[in-house]
């Protein structure tokens, strides 16, 4: 009769909660992200529309030096319109980052096949989302809104008026239009990332993704002589909805501007639809060949 | 045709990937017949073969095959054929279409082509799959159809990296059976493979390559015979195995004797093969032992990666 | 250099086996053609060539065509070209046919079949890049001489006049003019770029960048841009309006000739350059 020692013994020790393993998800995307010279480049690189806006409000807000600078020409006013290019500059640099590091997120994972080995880890695919879209909203925050908050707080300290309180909206405004626009590109990003195997197709089909759309919605606004096809374009919609929060003049004619309710049926929509596609995709099975 | 004209030359070939080594100083006149490349992962074998072909191109030296630069492309690949180890071919291809498109790009004529991939899918025993995708393929399956693409054109040099991977035994046998049949038609063969025992039964010659260098070149039993720090093993079937290995002890010529499980023979191992012999044959003379057969029993190309490269690296 | 040495190097170029190359390279684009056009990943290139003729079917189907709205038409068509296929459509279309075509098979690790293939790398890279030229142009330029016979069919005899015996074929023929330019243009950078770089997206978008900010360069820069020149040749000159502005390329003026000739020497440039990097290549997919 043989003699087994059966001295093999599960792991029985303390677990973190499960809510927490989301964290190692998005620690480790950030990591990949941020383990890019590219990423660091593009970050600094839209910093530096920023730092001019940053010129700007001293300029606005510092009558010498503007005498000095502009030698008297012109007006500078820091106002809701100055905001609002605040928000669309660091909003398009946003589209760059994601098209950037959404892919790395996603792609390598999927492309390498190791979609499996994570899945079989106790976190579930929403988990699993959910930390890639923490690290890719948290580095494009790091691009809109934080910037765009530091920016009010220097012109509220700057301004030798009682500014910020009289100027709340702007500020609830800024926030509002970058944190629905980051969740969106980063819906988009994951999804279309998820979708496309090669990380180097992936970063042309984000620009594409929003590129393409506005164009076609241009051919069928001009076409059909109808507004609706501004629902296809992304910049013309964004600017719109960024222009009520912000309390911001419309650019647009009347007849050609979007009703609010038509612009967020249509990112719901597009997100409800990146969702079915991460839903579809990020699964724990093989990769087919071919 | 001159002698050099006749083989694929690689002069004092080095290959750098940036800072990390591929091979270093290789120097090699491969003639006609099976050679087989052989060394742990990451020795620099599929580099070897890769620079070969021309995929790579070295840091400094000159590679040639028959005379031709890999780099004159017209005349290089009607000469050669090169199975590589990348397990991927273009998307949405019938083994059929991925040999016709192979074989109408050497100018041959479309009726010319069919027959010719024809012939590569049977000669790997492929035919019936021929017209499924590839896509479809199992793994074994895959390495034939890169197999019959590198055959199809009838090379005169056919360079394959690990070309028994993802066959079963009959597969094996079948592919072995027709490198050994090609090598016989006067075509040279350069195999890398870690399925040493079997590539070993066709091989003429063996390349040892480790870390980027080549530890040893030539026929198995030369470079067998050159690795003079490690006694050779011979395995002597005779009557009275035990009385045998005492007389080869007594004279000082074995350093080490097992006898076969079997009981019916004796593993000799001895630092003085010639004197080895010659007592050996003083014994069979003097008629107290009857000896039926002798036989090298680490003359082969496991033997000599385990003493030349050791057995820590894995050979692949 | 002596008649002797001229005589040898034309004898040397005349025994160059100019017809096994020729054979070669019908039978590459033969299979690169294939490749393009016939595959469920074309289905894109398809669309964004072929969206703007679904819209103007719609439009012909749907709405009514007083005489009065030709020139607006006519002027939509004109923005279609200018702001949508040279931005957009082709430029995003040859983005994926011609980074497809060395990096895409490099990507999917089936670049070195050919490659061991005797077929020398020069030959390779031009047929690729005439495979890729004609997929381009046989969609492109087929969507643009739809969508123009849609719209103006839809004007009746109006819409003939103005075709038959008015400006509109010198119009179509500066689109399909512009379109090849523009995908011969684009083709040859992209292919360039594929090779160059491992992952061609980033400099492919500042590509994009650089046609988009090209107007507020020095007249020297605005040279090395594709737009710039295919504006040039446009029939109707559409202002750029709202975010189409921002699409909008205002260059010097440059006579048309001038401009198919700069597009063409920009091309040949980048195709030798290709050449040369091609010679060069080396297949190291673990890197991808």
């Amino acid at each position: 009769m043989s003699v087994y020692r059966h001295e093999y013994r599960a792991y029985t020790g303390k677990l973190t909660p499960l809510w927490t393993r989301v964290r190692v998800v998005a620690r480790y995307a950030l990591g990949e992200a941020w383990s890019s010279r590219i990423t660091v480049g593009l970050f600094t690189f839209s910093m530096l529309p920023v730092v001019v806006y940053l010129i700007g409000i001293f300029l606005a807000n510092n009558a010498l030096a503007r005498v000095l600078v502009m030698q008297g020409n012109g007006v500078l006013e820091v106002n809701s319109g100055y905001f609002l290019r605040v928000l669309s500059t660091q909003c398009w640099f946003a589209v760059v980052m994601t098209a950037w590091i959404a892919p790395r997120l996603v792609s390598f994972d999927l492309a390498d096949n190791a979609l499996p080995i994570l899945l079989s880890h106790p976190i579930s695919r929403f988990r699993f989302v959910l930390g890639k879209f923490i690290a890719l909203f948290l580095c494009l925050s790091l691009v809109t809104w934080v910037p765009g908050l530091l920016l009010f707080a220097y012109q509220g300290y700057s301004c030798s008026k009682p500014w910020m309180g009289a100027n709340l909206r702007i500020v609830t405004g800024l926030l509002l239009g970058a944190l629905l626009w980051i969740g969106f590109l980063s819906m988009l990003g994951l999804a279309l990332s998820s979708w496309v195997k090669w990380r180097t197709v992936a970063i042309g089909v984000i620009f594409a993704a929003v590129f393409v759309p506005a164009g076609v919605g241009g051919i069928i606004t001009a076409i059909l002589r109808t507004r609706w096809g501004y629902l296809l374009n992304l910049p013309v919609m964004m600017t719109q909805l960024w222009q009520r929060f912000l309390g911001a003049p419309p650019t647009m004619r009347d007849d050609m501007r979007l009703p609010t309710s038509a612009i967020a049926l249509v990112l719901a929509t597009v997100c409800l639809i990146c969702v079915a596609m991460l839903n579809a995709r990020i699964r724990a099975r093989e990769v087919v060949r071919g | 045709m001159t002698a050099m004209n006749d083989r694929i030359v690689f002069e004092d070939v080095s290959k750098f990937y940036g800072e990390v080594l591929g091979v270093n100083r290789v120097s090699l006149s491969i003639p006609s017949g099976v050679t087989t490349l052989v060394g742990p992962n990451g020795s620099g074998k599929t580099t070897l073969m890769n620079l070969m072909t021309g995929l790579v191109q070295p840091s400094s030296g000159q590679i040639s095959v028959f005379g031709l630069p890999p780099g004159d492309a017209d005349r290089f690949f009607r000469q050669v054929g090169y199975s590589t180890q990348f397990d991927s071919f273009p998307r949405r291809l019938t083994g059929w279409e991925f040999l016709l498109d192979s074989l109408l790009l050497h100018g041959m004529s479309e009726g010319e082509a069919f027959r010719l991939a024809g012939e590569a899918l049977e000669r790997v025993r492929l035919g019936d799959a021929g017209s499924r995708r590839i896509e479809t393929y199992s793994k074994g399956m895959r390495q034939k159809i890169r197999l019959a693409q590198a055959i199809a054109h009838h090379p005169r040099v056919l360079v394959l990296d690990e070309p028994l991977n993802g066959l079963d035994p009959m597969a094996r046998a079948e592919s072995l059976a027709l490198f050994q049949e090609l090598s016989r038609q006067g075509m040279h063969l350069v195999i890398s493979s870690h399925i040493l025992d079997e590539v070993d039964r066709i091989s003429d010659r063996v390349i040892l390559i480790t870390g980027g260098y080549i530890v040893a070149e030539g026929a198995i039993h030369q470079v067998r015979r050159e690795v003079r720090d490690k006694p050779m093993q011979v395995l002597i079937r005779c009557d009275k195995p035990e009385l045998l290995a005492s007389r080869m002890f007594s004279a000082n010529h074995c350093a080490e004797a097992r006898l076969h499980v079997d009981g019916k023979g004796v593993f000799l191992r001895t630092g003085d093969i010639d004197e080895f012999y010659r007592l050996l044959n003083e014994i069979a003379v003097e008629g107290l032992v009857k000896i039926d057969t002798v036989a090298p029993a680490d003359d082969d190309t496991h033997a000599i990666y385990q003493y030349l490269i050791g057995s820590e690296g894995i050979p692949s | 250099m002596n008649t002797e040495a001229v005589s040898a190097r034309v004898k040397s170029i005349l025994v160059q086996p100019w017809g096994f190359w020729w054979l070669q390279m019908r039978r590459l684009v033969r299979i690169e053609l294939r490749r393009n056009l016939f595959s469920r990943k074309a289905a894109w290139i398809y669309f964004l060539a072929f969206i703007p003729t679904a819209v103007i079917l719609i439009h012909v189907l749907h709405d009514t065509h007083p005489a009065s709205g030709l020139s607006l038409d006519t002027n939509v068509l004109a923005g279609i070209v200018q702001f949508y296929y040279i931005r957009l459509g082709v430029f995003f279309g040859c983005l994926g046919i011609f980074s497809r075509l060395v990096r895409g098979e490099m990507i999917e690790r089936s670049l070195h079949f050919y490659l061991l293939s005797p077929v020398r790398r020069e030959i390779l890279l031009l047929a690729k890049f005439a495979a890729g030229s004609i997929s381009a142009l046989l969609l492109f330029g087929s969507a643009v001489i739809a969508a123009f016979a849609f719209l103006y069919a839809a004007y009746g005899t109006a819409g003939l006049d103005y075709v038959f015996h008015g400006p509109g074929l010198g119009q179509l023929g500066a689109y399909l003019l512009i379109v090849t330019l523009g995908c011969l243009g684009y083709g040859a950078v992209f292919l360039l770029l594929s090779m160059m770089f491992r992952n061609p997206m980033p400099a492919a978008m500042l590509v994009m960048g650089w046609e988009a900010i090209n107007p507020v360069l020095p007249s020297l820069l605005q040279k090395i841009s594709v737009a710039s020149y295919l504006r040039h040749l446009m029939p109707i000159t559409v202002p750029g309006e709202g975010v189409f502005a921002l699409l909008t390329v205002e260059t010097e003026p440059v006579a048309g000739w001038v401009a198919c000739l700069g597009l063409l020497t920009l091309i040949v440039i980048v195709l030798a350059y290709s050449c040369f990097r091609i010679r060069r290549l080396e297949i190291r997919y673990t890197t991808e």
